[in-house]
């Protein structure tokens, strides 16, 4: 079929598809929930036991906390509830369409990743049950990417960005940033294993699930980065005492 | 793609409808129908309208969770439409919810589906493979009619699990599936900040509502760099009002007699046997069906 096209118009579709492919899909994806059903059962059971350890270390951390102030308990409630209408809102974009925040790198910024693990796993099953968002199958594969692998990377690099003195406010925003991207890496690397391609097997199916969403995604990481800076900038001249309560929650991130 | 987002997002709204009718009203203008967020959600009201709400939840959920993994295990396309038809039975007519609110949930994954299908229908090869292909300066992009019929079945398939899904959800308020995981020995600290989580998100959602609609008045929503300031300070704010709430809510509840348990009241329903044996029944002839047409 292309056999009959000369080189200006091979170049012409070429650059056409192109635009096509960055401009057809608006970022509005939310956080790239898998959608139930995606995933084939094995998968889904997979994804649910790599969970489990740190569903366990997650479950330990937060009833020794409790155990040692019962207070705790509705400041836990209410960082789970802060984190799933954080993801619900719309944010600002510049084209006018609709995307949302993960809320959980600024959640283990706040309250730390082992909290963020097991608060991740409920808010994702009520973001299920109340705006069809995620599944129950697809609950383990996406407690993964967003409650757990994101978390801990953006929590990994804001202590780091302390340890060797960046500026915060920079730390904050690649910790948001690189942990939204990261998680939108796992969940191309969960679908490419579910799904293969033919021709290249994962590897090459991976690069073409990146490639479908990152028109969406990576605006979307650099806006979370943002506004999770300005979010932080906004509590530390409100609510240092806030903070504080906080840190004992974290395990020591005032 | 907007669309199915725009439609996602008009989920979150207020249940109370009727009786916001004139605030609603108001905002009509300003954000587009259908878009409006933080006013509580609608799939949980349609939950509470729901007529089979009677049924017992943890008939309810089984069923929905069995007819699910049965969607996804036996991975047949008659299946997935059997599926489709009567979870859309069930929801709109047994439920009696009006088709348009039913088929605006179903919609809401659009987005996903239509992206991750294209990704796993369509491959790049340096030579041209396949039935159809097109030349795009570094490669090929091909596809096949094998291709585009497991892309179908896919899409089949993923729409018959979230109608099993969301038979469920648009049927038992979370109070009550909370309450089934209660009965799977899901552990009481889990389901205590299910409970309380389900709570405060109305909360926050009205104290978010409150602080956008004045900032919103203020033109703290007028270009890019406000919105994104606005957003930022709202968020904060927002936070140290939870926190603040947090606190008082724990002494109110010590104030109750709490002393590290909650106990909610919850309806007793009695299982209906003909439930029990329509539910056999559909389950039996879908893995007939699936057995059948292999």
């Amino acid at each position: 079929m292309n056999t009959s096209l000369n080189t200006r118009e091979k170049r012409f579709i070429a650059v056409a598809a192109a635009i096509a492919l960055v401009f057809g899909f608006t970022p509005v994806a939310s956080a790239m929930h898998i959608m139930e059903g995606y995933l084939p059962v094995g998968f889904s059971v997979a994804w649910g036991v790599i969970c489990i350890p740190f569903l366990i270390a997650g479950y330990m951390s937060i009833k020794k906390t409790l155990k040692e102030n019962p207070k705790t308990i509705t400041l836990l409630a209410m960082a789970g509830a802060y984190v799933f209408v954080l993801s619900s809102l719309k944010i600002p974009s510049v084209t006018g369409s609709c995307s949302h925040m993960t809320g959980t790198g600024l959640g283990a910024i706040l309250f730390g990743p082992t909290a963020v693990s097991i608060l991740g796993v409920i808010v994702l099953l009520f973001q299920a049950i109340l705006l069809a968002h995620g599944g129950l199958t697809t609950l383990g594969a996406n407690t993964f990417s967003m409650a757990i692998a994101g978390p801990f990377v953006t929590f990994g690099i804001f202590i780091l960005c302390k340890k060797i003195k960046i500026n915060k406010h920079v730390g904050v925003f690649l910790a948001a940033a690189i942990g939204d991207l990261f998680t939108y890496c796992v969940t191309a690397f969960q679908l490419a294993m579910a799904y293969p391609s033919e021709s290249g097997g994962v590897a090459a199916s991976m690069v073409k699930f990146l490639a479908v969403f990152a028109p969406t995604q990576i605006p979307l990481a650099i806006i979370e980065g943002i506004l999770t800076v300005v979010i932080i900038i906004g509590l530390e001249t409100y609510a240092q005492p806030e903070l504080n309560d906080l840190g004992y929650l974290a395990g020591g991130v005032k | 793609m907007e669309n199915s987002l725009g439609k996602s997002s008009s989920f979150i709204r207020s249940g109370e409808k009727a009786e916001h009718e004139a605030i609603h009203h108001q905002k009509i203008h300003h954000h587009r129908i259908g878009h409006k967020h933080g006013e509580g959600s609608a799939i949980d009201f349609y939950a509470y309208a729901s007529k089979i709400r009677c049924w017992n939840p943890t008939f309810k959920v089984v069923f929905s969770f069995l007819t699910l993994l049965l969607c996804i295990g036996l991975n047949n396309p008659f299946v997935s439409m059997a599926v489709i038809i009567g979870m859309a039975f069930l929801t709109v007519v047994k439920g009696g919810l009006p088709l348009s609110a039913y088929l605006s949930v179903l919609m809401i994954p659009l987005t996903f589906i239509l992206m991750g299908t294209i990704a796993i229908g369509v491959d790049f090869s340096s030579q041209p493979a396949g039935q159809f292909n097109l030349f795009l300066g570094f490669g090929y992009v091909f596809t096949s009619v094998g291709k585009l019929q497991e892309m179908a079945f896919l899409m089949l398939k993923v729409f018959g699990a979230i109608s099993a899904m969301i038979m469920m959800t648009l049927s038992t308020p979370s109070a009550e599936i909370i309450g089934v995981l209660r009965k799977a020995h899901v552990p009481k600290l889990i389901i205590e900040l299910m409970n309380l989580i389900y709570r405060y998100i109305f909360i926050l959602l009205d104290v978010f509502n409150n602080m956008r609609n004045s900032a919103d008045s203020r033109q703290g929503y007028g270009d890019f760099k406000t919105s994104c300031y606005t957003f930022g300070s709202v968020a904060s704010n927002m936070l140290v009002v939870s926190m603040k709430k947090a606190n008082a809510y724990y002494t109110a509840m010590e104030a109750r007699g709490y002393e590290g348990e909650l106990v909610f009241l919850e309806d007793e329903k009695k299982h209906q046997v003909s439930h029990l044996i329509i539910a056999v029944a559909f389950m039996l002839f879908l893995m007939l069906l699936g057995i059948m047409t292999h």
